[in-house]
This record gives structure tokens, sequence and C-alpha cells, in this order.
């Protein structure tokens, strides 16, 4: 396993507000990693200056070594949640829209996660549920060939079936180099595809484990994620 | 199959496999599904199967053959020794069960005997 993605001593700060402090993450590739933490945690934040959308931070984040915002934008793919296109945009249209976008975007690769999703070219922006709008925003980064995938809360408010299916198409179309960090506030609907959990806590990180390792322990991910915020619980 | 969260995945794939080839579902000498096809089936991450494949080729239950896959070993006296493995496992998680609603393995025993008959009588 290689070092694929380094996080060195990160401090960001937004309106005169510390939304992380000092913190350090290394990412190996080949992994699927959960990324947990209340809502307002920083999660999406720290996703954003990943991939080089949110700027001014303090701190270091190298990819593959590289530190430049360029190299990071092209080869990590995050989830966008679409929201600057208009509802009566087609799915056809976003795909295009994609393609020039993003160089490394494989329009085959889409095509199938498209259809494996059930979605199709012509549906509107403004017609799709939130499951479905979810797995088009899902199906778009996948096509990308990353080498980070970075998916932003993709299973809050979508039914099961949905779920089910955003998870398959993770299993069956990432590549075996390739590192997939998921964040979310609610851990058990994908622990068993994790390979390490990080949690989110106070603007740092507070713990990056095993998924094996925590069990090993006679813990579920669920039971250890919620012991992080036992003592606060008491207060 | 539904895991349990708090036992390593890849123990309980390991199992899951093992029951499979005691029951014959998987025969001697077969392929087993390859680690992704594993992996979407049981909806665990593909590494996790990969540890639990290694794993059970380290203890000669399966041969990994590079760009092959994995196959099951034609060695049936090691699946029949897996097999009672499993089994005492399972008696052992059992009396452990019992054990902790007070009952010695003696009155285990009287109490399953007990059991299985009001089952035939149903």
């Amino acid at each position: 396993m290689n070092k694929l993605l380094e996080v060195k001593g990160l401090t960001y700060k937004k309106n005169l507000r510390t939304i992380l402090k000092d913190v350090n993450l290394d990412v190996e590739s080949g992994k699927i990693i959960a990324l947990l933490g209340e809502n307002g945690a920083g999660k999406t934040t720290l996703m954003r200056i990943i991939v080089a959308i949110a700027k001014h931070y303090q701190g270091k984040v190298l990819l593959n070594g590289d530190g430049s915002e360029v190299y990071r934008k092209a080869n990590i793919a995050m989830t966008d949640n679409l929201k600057g296109l208009s509802d009566s945009t087609k799915v056809g249209e976003i795909e295009e829209f994609y393609q020039k976008l993003f160089v490394d975007f494989d329009s085959s690769k889409f095509e199938q996660l498209r259809s494996f999703m059930k979605l199709s070219n012509d549906m509107k922006l403004g017609q799709l549920s939130r499951g479905m709008r979810e797995k088009l925003e899902i199906a778009l980064t996948l096509s990308r060939e990353a080498k980070l995938y970075l998916l932003d809360e993709p299973f809050s408010g979508i039914d099961p079936m949905s779920r089910k299916r955003i998870i398959n198409s993770i299993l069956l179309w990432k590549s075996a180099d390739s590192t997939i960090i998921i964040s979310d506030h609610f851990v058990n609907e994908i622990t068993t595809i994790l390979d390490e959990v990080v949690t989110v806590k106070d603007k740092k990180i507070a713990s990056h484990l095993s998924a094996d390792d925590i069990r090993a322990k006679g813990h579920s991910i669920e039971e250890y994620y919620e012991s992080l915020y036992a003592d606060e619980g008491a207060e | 199959m539904q895991f349990q969260d708090n036992i390593p995945i890849y123990v309980q794939i390991e199992k899951y496999l093992y029951r499979q080839i005691a029951l014959g579902k998987i025969k001697p000498g077969e392929k087993v599904p390859s680690v992704r096809q594993l992996a979407v089936d049981l909806t665990v991450n593909v590494n996790t199967v990969q540890r639990a494949l290694n794993q059970m080729n380290t203890e000669g239950i399966l041969e990994v053959r590079r760009g092959l896959g994995s196959f099951v070993t034609t060695d049936t006296e090691l699946i029949l020794q897996k097999r009672r493995e499993l089994i005492k496992d399972t008696m052992s998680e059992f009396l452990e069960s019992t054990a902790q609603l007070g009952l010695t393995p003696e009155k285990t025993l009287e109490e399953l005997k007990k059991f299985i008959e009001e089952e035939k009588g149903d």
C-alpha cells in the first residue's frame, strides 16, 4: 500500500471562526474509509480543502507527494450537489458538461453506471427524487478516473434500496488502487464495506483506526463512534 | 448474509466460506467466486475478502492461484477436519450462552434432549 494523501498541520479559519485546527491525516491507496463526525464537525470543509476548492488554509495537503492545487483538482473527484444547475438540466447535458470539465471523465463508464443506477439521459434534474439525485452525483463522480474519491454524505436521507445500489456501485466500479473517503454522521449503513474509520471531533482528527481492529476488540463501529461522544451526553 | 458488527468481518467471511465448503456447496477442487463477486454478494470490501482468502490459503483450505482465482483444496481429510472444528466451535458457543443462563453442560444436555423431544411432538 502506498501513501496517497498526506494532510499535515492543517488549520482553517472562516469568518474568524476556527473550523479545523492542526489536522493531520495519512491515507493509503486502495482503501475505503469513513470520515465520521457530527453535523458541523468540519467534514465537508476538510474534503473541500483536500480537493483544493477551499483555499487560504495553513498547513500542507499532498497527493502522491505533490502539493499543487492543480494536481489535486485533476486527480481527486468529489461529489457535487449540482446546486449550480437549473432544474430543467437533463442528465445527458450534465454528462456533456462533466466531459468538458474533467479530462479523466470516462463516458463509457458513466453509461454503465447510469444504467446500473436506472437513470436515463433525458431525465431532468428537477424531476429526480432525493435518492435518484444522489445516485446521479455518485455516477458522475465515480466516472472520473481519479486516484482519490471524496463522497460527501451520499447516504443522508435516502431509501435503503438506493443506498444498497450506491454501495454496490462503489464495490463494482472502484479500481483496486484508488481510495474512497465517505463522510457520514451516521455510521451503521456502511460499516461492512469499510477498511478504516476516521473520526473528526473538536476541530481535529480524533482517531484513525482499522475497522476490523475496532471489531477485534469486541466493539461494533457504531458503539465505538458513540463512545467518542459518551462524555458529552452526561453533561 | 448478515454480519455481526463486533467481530472482524474477515473472520466472518472465512466462517461463511468454511460453511459453504463443509456443506458441499463449493466442492473440493472447485473455484470459489472471484474476490469482487464475493465482495458484492456479501456487501463487503474487496480488501476484506482478500484477507479472508489469504488466511484460508495459509491454512491450506484454499489454493490461491495468481490470475486464476481461488480453489478449494482436494484434500478431503482437511475439509473433514475443518468441519469437525466448526462443529466444536458451534458447540462451545452454545455452551457458553447456556452457561450464562446458569446451566451446567450436563443440565444443558438434559434440557436439549427435552427440547428436541418436544419439537418432535409438535
